[in-house]
């Protein structure tokens, strides 16, 4: 199997990246626990969540680091590198919603010897807008 | 008589700049929690859950997602805790409702299956900010360098959350009090 693979000098400052979208539903909910471990209700169990003031149950930091993961992974392929991502999770992203996970790249430069890439990521969702802006900082292979 | 906010914070920040000793994480990184970590996202890329592919690749076997790297050790049932298990102490708040609001992680080594990884924490910072759950939440900073067999440091994270109080604990400590103005000018610049 040979997967795609974009090179630094395919990328250019302004373009978009592909994005993803996940439906906050029940299935999604229990996926999140196992796949992150977090067991804290407030995640999960809505009256615990209406008992600390919270309208809703809201998706956890796994699980909402995973989704950013996922869309640079999939973006800089098998010889590509995430090289950093700062988070930040401003708004809720609660049951029901269906988050949209979206990136732009900001700056592209050569430093040691690397190819690197910046972008601008971030979830949105239909009730919020963008409720977790954040920056990624990618490497990516050259053809030169 | 119960302590005030700003009593329990003076208490908090002479926390700041504990550290632990690096802490094993329990098991060698295995491939099915990585498979179940895919799974919460849709997540089918062959270099984190494909063996056969990724023995073709430059990593040679298969690899963890960046993220995953930071709960590889989660927290569990087993085993139990030791009195002198070297974890961070945990920090006093009035309130005990957790929400993250940032976090930043820096990678710079693969972590394959079967790596050992040992893990750091430091609590680096504790203020009040208000919020709108609570005008009086406790926000703390802490920091984790994980490393490997190695010794190498394979990724370093930070992160910013908080704690607040339920409305029934606002209530019962005398109701809604606005936090001094000097906290929220300590928050400029963090992280």
């Amino acid at each position: 199997m040979v997967r795609n693979q974009i090179h630094w000098e395919d990328v250019k400052v302004g373009d978009e990246i592909p994005s993803l979208s996940y439906d906050i539903d029940w299935r999604r909910i229990v996926a999140q626990v196992s796949g992150s471990q977090d067991f804290y209700p407030v995640h999960y169990d809505r009256d615990f969540a209406k008992s600390g003031g919270h309208a809703e149950i809201f998706i956890n930091t796994g699980f909402t680091q995973s989704l950013f993961s996922r869309l640079l992974t999939d973006w800089v392929g098998d010889e590509g590198w995430l090289c950093k991502l700062r988070m930040e999770m401003r708004r809720m992203n609660r049951f029901g919603d269906t988050v949209v996970l979206k990136g732009k790249v900001t700056d592209k430069y050569l430093k040691d010897g690397k190819h690197y890439v910046e972008l601008d990521v971030w979830a949105e969702n239909a009730r919020e807008g963008i409720t977790t802006p954040s920056k990624a900082t990618v490497t990516l292979p050259s053809r030169g | 008589m119960a302590k005030t906010p700003e009593e329990i914070l003076e208490e908090a920040r002479k926390l700041i700049g504990t550290e632990t000793k690096p802490v094993p994480m329990r098991y060698p990184v295995e491939y099915d929690p990585i498979r179940r970590y895919c799974h919460m996202n849709d997540d089918t890329n062959p270099l984190f859950l494909d063996p056969e592919y990724a023995k073709k690749t430059k990593y040679g076997e298969v690899i963890c997602p960046p993220l995953f790297i930071g709960i590889a050790g989660g927290s569990g049932p087993w085993p139990p805790p030791k009195e002198n298990a070297p974890t961070l102490p945990p920090v006093p708040t009035p309130g005990d409702r957790s929400i993250n609001l940032t976090t930043e992680w820096e990678f710079f080594k693969p972590v394959k299956v079967g790596d050992r990884l040992w893990s750091k924490s430091r609590i680096a910072d504790v203020y009040i900010l208000s919020i709108r759950l609570d005008p009086q939440a406790f926000w703390t900073l802490t920091e984790r360098i994980i490393t490997n067999q190695d010794n190498e440091v394979v990724a370093i994270g930070r992160n910013l959350g908080l704690k607040h109080r339920t409305p029934e604990q606002i209530k019962a400590a005398g109701g809604q009090k606005e936090a001094p103005v000097w906290y929220a000018t300590k928050f400029t610049g963090k992280m």
